[in-house]
Formats: C-alpha cells, structure tokens, sequence
C-alpha cells in the first residue's frame, strides 16, 4: 500500500512537472540561442550579435548588406541570425535579453518600439545621433518615417526596412474588363470595380483580416485607433466602424473575398497571382517579388495607393533597428557603428530596388539613381509619394494585444451574420480599454 | 556503516534529482512566485499585485473559452485516439504482408516531426487549394472551411492529432494483445463466447492496462497541445482553437504579461494535478493487474 502511494505521488509529480514543463519552461526556452561560434577567436574584432525577421529576398538583402560590412573594415564582425517573423523575432529578443543573451542589434517593428523602450531593453540613442550628426544626418530620414522611432522624445531607432501598404492592380484583368485601368481611386469605384469584375467570373479582392489594413482603412475614413492620450479605444466611432461596415457587405455581395484563419494572407497572394483576383493589398515590400510573379503569369502590374474614403491614408510599416541596452560599451559602438552603415544612403537604395522597402532617405529619394528606377518601374514609387498620408502605428504597451482583439472582432462580424460590426468593435473597444487603461 | 556506504545510494540519484529539481521543481516554484507580480519579463520592476492576475484570468470571457476549448479538444482527441487505435489493433493483430504493411503506414506520422505534420496538413485543408477539399469536390460536395472557420477548426486539428497518435497507439495495443495468453482465448472458444463477449468479457479486462496507460499518455499530450495550433491557426479564428498551453504562450511571448501567464499556468498545474490524482484514484481499483 505504501509502495503504491509513493508510486502515486512520484507519477504525478512527474506528470505535473512534464506539463508545467511546458507552461513555465515555455519561458525558459527560447533563451538558450547561442551562436558566439567565433567569440572564442584570439584576435581583438569585436563580434556582434545581429537578429532580423523573415526570408527570401528580404533576407537576401539583409544578408548581402551584412556581409558588404564585414568586409569593408576590420574590426567589427557581424553575426546575422534568421529569426522568423516579427512575432517570433520579439519573443526571442525578449527571452533573450532576460536570459542576459540579446543581440547587440535588432529589427524591431515599429508598433513594438514603445512597449521594448518602457521595458529598458533599448538604448537611448539620442547621444549617438547628437556626437556623430555629421555623418548620421538624422534630418534626411523622411519625416514620415521618424514617428514610430521616438518614445517619449527619446530617439529609440533608425528606420530601416520600412514600408506602407499600397494596392496591387492586375492591369490586364482591368482592361479585360473594359475599366480604367488608372482607378479605383475611391471606396465607391472600388465598389464598381468589383461589381464589374465578379460579372466576368472575377473577384475584386481577397483580403485577409489585417489589423494594419484596418488601420489604413480607418485613416482613410477620417478616424484613429486610440485616443491622443493612448489611454482608450476609438475605433469603435464611425470612422472604425465604416470599413467593417464595408468590408462585410462586399463580402456578403460575393464582391471580395475574407478568407479568416491563419493561411488568410497566402490565400490572398495566391488568388491575386492565380488571377482569381484582380486587386491585392500588400506591403510595398513585396513589389520585387510581385513584379516577378506578374511576369512569370503573363499580366501588367500596376501600384496604387490604397483608395480614399474620405481621404487617403495609410500606417507605416516594417522595422527599424535597435540597439539592446545590456551590451558592454564596446559592443555597444560596434553596433552604432553597424546601424548607421545598414541606414546610409547606399543601402538604402540597394534594399529598397532588391525588395521593394520605402528609400528611408529624402537624399535617397532624389538621387539620380532612384529618380532613374522610378522611370523604369513607377511600380516601386507609389509608396513614396502615399508617404504624404502616411501616419505612425500605435505604440502604447498593450496594443499587440488590442490589435488581436480587433482582428478577433472583424473576423467575428464578418463570418457571423448575426454580429454587426458596430456590436463587435464596442466589445472589443471595451476590452481593449482595459488593457490600455493600466 | 561507513559513512561512504550510507550516502552511496544518494549520491546514485544525485544527478537526476538535481536536473529533475533545476528543470521541473523550481521553474514551477517560480511560475508560482511570478504569478503574484506584474511584470513583462525584462523590466527592472516587478508590481506585487496579489491575487490581481487569477481574478482578471477567472473573470476573462477568453479565458473561459480557451478552458473549453482545451478540454473539448482532450475529450475528442482521446476517445477517438484510443478508440479507432484499438480498432485497428484487433483488425491488424495477425500476420501477413498487408497487415504489415497498414500498421507501418499507420506508424510512420509518430516519427515524422510535428511542424511538418503541421504544415502538411495546412496546404491539405486549404480551404481554396487544399487536397482534402479537392476530394470532396470529386464526390460532389462543397468546400469545408476546415481551419478558417470558428465551427470546423478545432475538429480538424483533432484530426491531425488522432491521425498523428494513431499508428503508436495501435503499436501499444497489439502489444498489449499479444502479451494475453493463449490459453485464456482457448478456454473461451471453449466455453463457446461470442466474439462480442470475448471483447468485452476478456479482451478488455485483460488489456485494461494498456488502455489506461494509453490515455494517461493521450490525455497529457493533448492538454498540452502547442504545435499544431503555434503553426496552424495560433489560436484563431475568433479564438476557437485557443487552448491552454498556447493562451500562456499568446500571453507571455506576444503580449509581455508574465505575471498574468505564470497565473495561467498555475491554474494548468491545479487541473492537471487534480485530473492525475482522479485519474489514478478512480482508474487504479478498475484496472486488472496480473
């Protein structure tokens, strides 16, 4: 009987600790990236940590402009890690720096900047700029790119692979049609658009449920996500309700398609490139890639800003890079010296023809090169010029949050027929202002 | 004694006591000690808050689903696993190059990773390009949504879970049939049992160990389901296929609440500690040992 107990309670310790394994140690786990293989070298190079998010040509780009560094001096190497997503990349950076394990430099996107700033876990950089203004020349950032890189008037980051959402038009499909193919340039003549293109057997667009084409249709509409103050949820007011509104009745007319779940956003590209549908909406950084799809199926790209409501707007996007603030001094230049060599001028043209990426400089922009680009591929311009209407994400602590309760609600209003859009942004309004309240 | 020879036994264990302790006894202290902060993991200050986090967690309506969902999803994934598996396992339970053949098919989703099973399984049950809803299409029916639906999501992640567990769980069973002996099946047939009694009367007593060892393992496995859903859905849509393990996950990693996360997990060692003790209390005295 004894023997029995003791089995008993070893068992489920055991079987307790294999599951609380997985709760707690969850948080454990991710710390243990190491990859330091050249720190045990004798020589005096300082080696740097560097993570960034996604692959293909985005990461070609990252990889090549790395790699160009460390051959252009010697003393600094630069360790370049793939880590995923923006999701996957924060959770790491995050376990990481808790582990006392972080990069020495990392992307960063912009939404996220305020919540790693209030944590400690980023270097003010406002002094580097100020010592080395000469050659930085913070004042050719484009203005609208600079939002999302202070918090609380302290500079946190310097933008790097940074973006807006634009419209990808298939212009055969347009013609085919017998439309314009220079609209939709408003809400009601994307409407029209559709209306045309589902006669013909077509779908307008297929759109994921994405809080940050949310947010550009919400500037589009006149209103805000949150208050100035961040403390509460405004997108429950008309103007956050409208594209809901909107986006729910083209989808119950068979005009657009929403595809929910978490394969929404390939279901999108793949019926765009598959020509099932005519429009898509994606980060400018996809216009390398598209232009190249749009070849290989035999159809004319065109880009466009995202159509006005009341007026156009979009978010800005992408990430910037930041320095972690655990770092000794010495590693700490190195990677002042790295960000500044990823932001200058030259890359950053080279990212933006390689992949697509907004120029992140006003010099870049009016450069003979670019000015030369644009001419031959006006498809990689249109970003530039929605600069104008651009506008910063949020960045208050709990908005990651409030963003998937959101995309939680549009999701909910537009497959149930019995929530109305108004109905669902108040709960998730309501939700959020607790989150944000705190 | 010597003093050697006294601590000799102690010094054995040492070793897997001390990574046990490292591994499983303080992370689960600490979970316990976190769960009574704010806190985002990184910041300098921690905020005593209490009992704060496990009142806001009982009183979030997501929480309650995501409890549901967890447990809707264990109940399913374990019948069905145990069930279908002892099915096959009486079905395949002689020799003979077929039956070889369908119970290493069956085998071979446990040895394949589960991130490939579940990337796999997002391109066959996509809605738009998938295999699964080409099939159907070929016999006539209409598209299912299969993952990108709140009313068909968590049914077909328990697909991919029954399918994945299936062949290791028929695997355990046949073993388990083979270790009955003989001459028990010879009396029976003596007696003159039906098939149906056989199974019930013999078959199921004598391997009433196996099954309650297959859906301890099951049931664990499923509580903590992670994989399928972080690859799959990551939770969605509208939180219908948010279970226990990634709502911790959602909270620690996206969301920076390690307080609030460390309250969820706190709650997952009480369940599952009080469904382990049931579990042994109540299955042990039913349980034929030989």
């Amino acid at each position: 009987m004894f023997k029995k107990k003791i089995a008993l309670l070893t068992l489920s310790a055991v079987m307790t600790g294999m599951l609380a394994g997985c709760g707690g140690g969850a948080e454990k786990a991710a710390g243990g990236e190491t990859a330091e293989a050249a720190a045990a070298k004798p020589d005096k190079k300082i080696v740097i940590k560097y993570w960034y998010a996604f692959g293909d040509k985005i990461e070609e780009a990252k990889q090549h402009m790395v790699q160009t560094f460390n051959e252009s001096q010697d003393k600094i190497e630069v360790v370049a890690e793939h880590q995923g997503n923006y999701d996957d990349l924060h959770a790491k950076v995050q376990a990481a720096f808790a582990a006392g394990d972080a990069p020495a430099v990392t992307d960063l996107e912009i939404a996220s900047t305020g919540v790693f700033a209030h944590s400690g876990m980023l270097e003010d950089l406002t002094s580097y700029a100020e010592k080395d203004k000469d050659q930085l020349k913070l004042d050719d950032f484009i203005p609208g790119l600079m939002g999302n890189a202070y918090v609380d008037d302290k500079l946190y980051g310097l933008p790097f692979m940074r973006s807006t959402p634009i419209m990808y038009k298939n212009v055969t499909m347009l013609k085919d049609a017998g439309l314009d193919p220079s609209g939709p340039k408003t809400w009601d003549e994307f409407e029209q658009y559709s209306k045309v293109l589902k006669e013909k057997g077509k779908l307008g667009m297929t759109v994921p449920v994405d809080i940050w084409f949310y947010e550009a249709l919400v500037a589009q509409s006149g209103g805000t996500m949150l208050s100035e103050d961040g403390k509460k949820a405004t997108f429950n007011d008309a103007a956050g309700v409208a594209p809901v509104d909107f986006w729910k009745r083209l989808v119950n007319e068979g005009l657009i398609k929403m595809p929910v779940g978490d394969e929404a956003g390939d279901t999108a590209d793949k019926d765009w490139a598959n020509q099932i549908s005519a429009f898509k909406f994606a980060s400018t950084a996809g216009v390398a890639q598209s232009l190249e799809i749009a070849k290989g199926n035999g159809f004319e790209l065109e880009t466009a800003f995202m159509p006005a409501n009341k007026d156009y707007g979009v978010p800005t996007g992408g990430c910037q890079l930041v320095m972690t603030s655990k770092s000794s001094a010495e590693e700490k230049a190195a990677a002042w010296e790295f960000m500044k060599w990823m932001t200058s001028q030259e890359n950053t043209i080279y990212q933006h023809k390689h992949v697509g990426y907004l120029p992140t400089r006003t010099s870049a922009v009016e450069s003979e090169e670019l000015k030369e680009h644009f001419t031959q591929y006006p498809q990689y311009k249109v970003a530039v010029d929605q600069l104008k209407y651009a506008r910063p994400r949020p960045m208050e602590n709990g908005y990651p949050e409030v963003a998937k309760i959101v995309r939680d609600a549009i999701q909910k209003a537009i497959i149930d027929p019995k929530t109305t859009p108004q109905q669902a942004l108040d709960e998730a309004a309501a939700k959020s202002d607790k989150l944000l309240g705190k | 004694m010597t003093v050697w020879e006294r601590l000799r036994p102690y010094s054995m264990v040492a070793p897997a006591i001390i990574v046990f302790a490292m591994f499983f006894i303080y992370p689960i202290f600490y979970m316990m000690y976190l769960s009574l902060f704010d806190w985002n993991f990184v910041s300098p200050t921690k905020t005593f808050v209490g009992i704060q986090n496990f009142v806001d967690l009982l009183s979030e309506p997501d929480f309650r689903q995501v409890l549901s969902n967890t447990t809707l999803y264990t109940v399913l994934t374990v019948t069905l696993t145990t069930g279908l598996s002892l099915f096959m396992a009486i079905w395949l339970n002689r020799s003979g190059f077929f039956y070889g053949l369908v119970q290493g098919a069956i085998f071979s989703p446990h040895i394949i990773s589960l991130v490939s099973i579940s990337l796999l399984w997002s391109w066959l049950m996509d809605p738009e390009y998938g295999l699964l809803n080409w099939v159907i299409g070929l016999f006539g029916f209409g598209k299912l949504e299969w993952l990108s639906h709140p009313s068909t999501s968590l049914i077909s992640l328990v697909i991919v879970a029954v399918w994945k567990g299936l062949g290791y769980n028929t695997l355990v069973f046949i073993a388990g049939l083979q270790s009955i002996p003989q001459d028990i099946y010879e009396a029976a047939s003596l007696d003159r049992s039906r098939p149906w009694t056989t199974f019930t009367r013999l078959i199921l007593p004598m391997l009433s160990p196996t099954i309650f060892f297959l859906v301890i393992i099951n049931l664990i496995g499923s509580f903590q389901v992670f994989e399928t859903i972080a690859i799959m859905t990551q939770g969605g849509p509208v939180n219908s296929t948010n279970t226990l393990v990634y709502y911790i996950y959602e909270a620690g990693f996206r969301f920076f609440k390690i307080g609030y996360a460390s309250a969820a997990g706190v709650i997952l060692l009480f369940i599952v500690g009080i469904l382990t003790i049931v579990y042994f209390r109540l299955l042990s005295s039913r349980v034929h040992y030989r």
